[in-house]
């Protein structure tokens, strides 16, 4: 994957200069219940595994656009994955249809939109994305 | 050969080698091949096992990734996909996948055993989380497609080993029947048809010269020599024994000596012919069956010796021997030399020989020794050993002493020697008779040597007996000898001793005797003469006389003292007779007369002449230094001819000194002449012819006989001093002394007058034609060192007489 390089590298050059604008991190719609989650709970929801949270409601996650930056930060910093080990997972799921993956966006703003619209969403965004409709359940450690 | 009736043994034999050895290698490869296969069995199943496990460990491999999606996501029917994928692989039986709660996948091919030991279980972790395990699989693999895999690798071993140990025993097979079989085989046959007696032996087979086959070739062959060879011996042997034994059975029957064996009881169990005659057993009786025979049964002149004698052979257990006396059927003693040996077993060999002719040898030589043989009387020893016994038994009884004669006859070597030997024994025959005759039967007559005889008169002890006695022997002795019918009158002398009168030991007997005999003898013979203690002074004055010689020969007591001879011609001194004297220590000057007949007697007189001779020479060499010509005559006697005093001798001497022989004359008598003439001629004609003067002394007193004077080389005659002491005018001896100097003068021999005493008796001889002189009117003899200055004093008398 060279050709991801220049992007892990912009990252990493984003981060020291914006420390925690642009990084990752879990967030719920403020009216869920959910309050905290594990590193465990975010991965066994993101990759399909089962999504019955303690509250009891089934979680529905979002995904940001497919080429995204950000998506690829999350999942490297989640299970230290690139996204095309991670879309190979799902391509091999998928046929059996037991299970499916997170719902697909366009934008890191229709993440916001469907993340404000369904209380049993869950997502994953810039810090700078924080507003006061959404709850962080989980940040990534530096 | 025990083994010459076995067939010879076909190769392929059951019990052959080859076979043998196929069956053993055969047998050996089944083992091996059996140990080998279960040991390949055992690895294959091993290793298939572990191939097995290798190849599901792979599949799993293969699809871990996808298990771990299925696991994670628990998605049984991504699972059952895989669980089908899986078992597509023949080696698989079973596949199980289970998430951390359920079973997502349960697939199996076929029922059957499944192998629980060879399952392979394996964890399965999340694809995100290496460490977070989310299911597991269970692969279980197919028993019988294994064992099938091991079947067939076990199979293909086995064969590939029984292709290789198929060859191995065919080429060992091959190996054994060229290397071994063929060439052992080849031996048997060969030793089969073998005759090692013929010489016949194995040849090495080809190309095994070297190895284990040839050696045993060699060792075969080397074994026949040695048997071939013991049984050359044991054969010879066997040979040998039977001639031993033929020739021992042949010598034991003609043995001279006689053989047989003896028990400790006294039976006789066997017995040659020899002992048979010695033993005056029938000879019938060996045959019988009765063969036994008790020794003491033999007539034995006294039994108990022989059976003694068999008892103390076996006690001590060595041989004996005894001689013993047995008495034949004509009533004959035989003695019998008998050795006993023991043989073991309580028996006893015995030897016996017939020593009857030997004991009485032994007897007669008993006899001889002590008997002459010629008259059959006692000798020496055997009159010696009768004195012996008389002395003896006089010492016990002190009764019975007797006399001895000994008794020599007169000139008995002229009848030996004139009329042979055995004239001689005849005459001491007759002797011995009439000696026999004029003695009692009890008196002893012995034969000493030659013609000594004694006589032991028993118990005369008195003078007057014994004188009768001997007058009777002499009577008897003076009888006529005839000897071949010529008559011969012989005399003897006899020397008579008394016991216990004159003498107590046979020695002194016998020498008092012999003095006796010799004085009678010295008188002339035909007397006898009693012992006079007279007679052994003069014997013991001789026998000093003779030690007293030696010693004055090794003291250098001679010395040689010189008579001048004069020429009455010439008036002149011309020489000197030598005369020997003896510087005797204790008696003084001793003239010849007193000691030369001892010298004769004992041969001294040999050693003298050379000492005189010696003397005269270097006189002779002085006076040829001195320039004088003086000759020199020294006195010769009868015992110094022809040996004494050789020519060789005289020669060597002269020419030692180097001196003329003519100046050196040798006096010599007629009786030296007349002793033995043929021998004295050959003394005198070779001294003569060497050189050497020779005059005729004392010529005149003996027999005077003209015509040795004529055979003799004399040069010079000396007329004995008696004639011209007696020499007077118109006497007979005047005319005696003439007609010697007329015949000499006339056999061209010069004359010596000895004794010459007077001036008157010079002028006599002068006129007589007498040309040589000597005697006192001259000189004396004198020592040779006063001969110069008596030489002056014959010239002066010399010088007188002429004037």
């Amino acid at each position: 994957m060279p050709r991801h390089r220049p992007i892990l590298l912009f990252c990493a050059l984003l981060g020291i200069t914006t420390p925690s604008s642009a990084e990752p991190v879990v967030v719920v719609n403020a009216a869920s219940s959910v309050v905290r989650l594990e590193r465990d709970e975010v991965v066994n929801i993101f990759l399909g595994r089962y999504r019955r949270l303690s509250t009891g409601a089934i979680a529905q996650p979002i995904d940001q656009p497919e080429r995204s930056p950000l998506r690829a930060d999350f999942y490297r910093r989640l299970v230290n994955k690139n996204v095309n080990e991670i879309d190979a997972y799902w391509s091999r799921l998928i046929f059996s249809g037991k299970t499916a993956p997170p719902l697909r966006t366009v934008s890191s703003q229709e993440v916001a939109t469907l993340l404000a619209g369904n209380p049993d969403a869950i997502a994953y965004l810039e810090r700078g994305q924080i507003d006061k409709r959404f709850r962080i359940v989980l940040e990534f450690p530096r | 050969m025990t083994n010459a009736d076995h067939a010879p043994l076909d190769p392929l034999h059951i019990r052959g080698l080859l076979m043998r050895s196929i069956l053993a290698l055969i047998l050996a490869s089944l083992l091996a091949g059996l140990a080998a296969i279960a040991h390949t069995a055992q690895a294959t199943r091993q290793h298939a096992q572990q191939t097995t496990q290798t190849r599901l460990n792979e599949l799993l491999d293969t699809v871990e990734s996808t298990l771990r999606v299925a696991c994670f996501a628990r998605d049984a029917t991504l699972a059952g996909e895989l669980a089908e994928g899986l078992l597509s692989n023949s080696d698989v039986l079973s596949v199980r996948i289970f998430s951390d709660q359920a079973v997502l996948a349960d697939k199996r091919r076929h029922a059957g055993n499944e192998l629980q030991a060879m399952s392979l279980r394996r964890p399965i972790f999340s694809p995100f989380d290496n460490h977070q395990q989310v299911g597991e699989i269970l692969l279980r693999p197919d028993p019988q497609v294994i064992e099938a895999r091991i079947r067939d690798e076990v199979w293909f071993a086995a064969i590939q080993l029984a292709w290789q140990l198929g060859m191995v025993a065919v080429a060992m097979a091959v190996i054994m029947l060229l290397f071994i079989v063929r060439p052992i085989k080849a031996i048997s046959d060969r030793l089969h048809r073998m005759d090692p007696t013929a010489g016949e032996r194995l040849a090495t087979p080809r190309r095994h010269a070297g190895s284990e086959i040839g050696q045993l070739v060699y060792d075969i062959n080397a074994l026949s020599d040695r048997l071939v060879g013991a049984l050359a011996a044991e054969h010879q042997l066997r040979m040998q024994r039977e001639i031993d034994e033929r020739k021992y059975h042949a010598i034991f029957n003609n043995a001279e000596s006689g053989l047989f064996i003896v028990d400790g009881a006294g039976t006789l169990s066997s017995w040659n012919p020899a002992c048979a005659r010695l033993f005056n057993i029938d000879p019938q009786r060996g045959d019988d069956e009765y063969t036994w025979l008790h020794v003491a049964l033999l007539n034995w002149d006294s039994p108990e010796r022989i059976t003694g004698m068999i008892r103390a052979a076996l006690r001590e257990n060595s041989a004996m021997t005894e001689d013993l006396l047995i008495v034949d059927q004509d009533g004959d003693r035989h003695w019998m030399n008998i050795v006993l040996s023991p043989v073991g077993d309580n028996l006893l060999q015995g030897v016996v020989h017939n020593i009857s002719h030997l004991k009485e040898a032994e007897a007669s030589a008993r006899q001889l020794a002590v008997t002459d043989t010629l008259t059959g009387l006692a000798n020496r020893l055997g009159l010696e050993q009768r004195l012996q016994t008389l002395v003896q038994q006089y010492a016990y009884t002190q009764t019975g002493g007797f006399s001895l004669l000994l008794l020599n006859l007169d000139d008995f070597r002229r009848i030996n020697e004139g009329m042979g030997l055995l004239a001689g024994d005849n005459i001491l025959q007759t002797v011995t008779g009439r000696l026999s005759g004029c003695v009692k039967s009890g008196d002893c007559v012995a034969r000493l040597s030659a013609d000594n005889f004694g006589i032991i008169l028993n118990d005369i002890t008195r003078g007057d007996v014994a004188d009768m006695i001997a007058g009777r022997i002499m009577n008897a002795m003076r009888q006529t000898y005839f000897v071949d019918g010529a008559p011969i009158n012989l005399h003897a002398s006899i020397g008579i001793t008394i016991f216990p009168h004159d003498a107590s030991t046979v020695p002194n007997l016998l020498r008092q005797a012999e003095l006796a005999m010799d004085s009678a003898k010295s008188t002339g013979g035909n007397a006898h003469v009693f012992f006079d203690p007279i007679l052994s002074e003069a014997a013991e004055h001789r026998r000093q006389l003779e030690e007293d010689l030696r010693g004055a020969l090794r003291n250098q007591e001679f010395a040689l003292f010189l008579q001048p001879i004069v020429d009455l011609r010439s008036n002149r001194l011309c020489g000197a007779e030598a005369l020997l004297r003896w510087r005797h220590p204790a008696h003084g000057l001793t003239p010849p007369d007193s000691f030369i007949p001892m010298a004769e007697k004992t041969g001294l007189i040999v050693e003298i002449g050379l000492f005189v001779l010696d003397a005269a020479c270097r006189q002779l060499l002085a006076w040829q230094q001195q320039g004088l010509d003086y000759t020199l005559s020294l006195n010769v006697s009868g015992r110094q001819i022809p040996d004494g005093l050789s020519p060789a001798k005289l020669r060597a001497a002269t020419e030692h000194y180097g001196i003329s022989p003519g100046r050196l004359a040798l006096e010599i008598t007629e009786g030296v002449m007349l002793s033995d003439i043929d021998k004295s001629l050959r003394w005198l004609n070779e001294v003569h012819a060497s050189g050497f003067r020779i005059y005729l002394d004392d010529f005149g007193t003996g027999y005077s006989s003209l015509s040795y004077l004529k055979q003799f080389p004399v040069d010079t005659l000396k007329v004995d001093k008696s004639f011209v002491r007696d020499m007077q005018q118109g006497n007979n001896e005047n005319t005696l002394v003439g007609a010697i100097i007329a015949m000499g003068g006339s056999l061209g021999l010069d004359i010596v007058a000895e004794g010459v005493e007077l001036p008157d008796q010079v002028q006599t001889l002068r006129r007589m034609g007498c040309q040589y002189a000597q005697g006192y009117l001259f000189s004396r003899p004198v020592p040779a060192e006063a001969f110069p200055e008596t030489a002056e004093l014959v010239a002066e008398r010399l010088a007188t007489l002429s004037g």
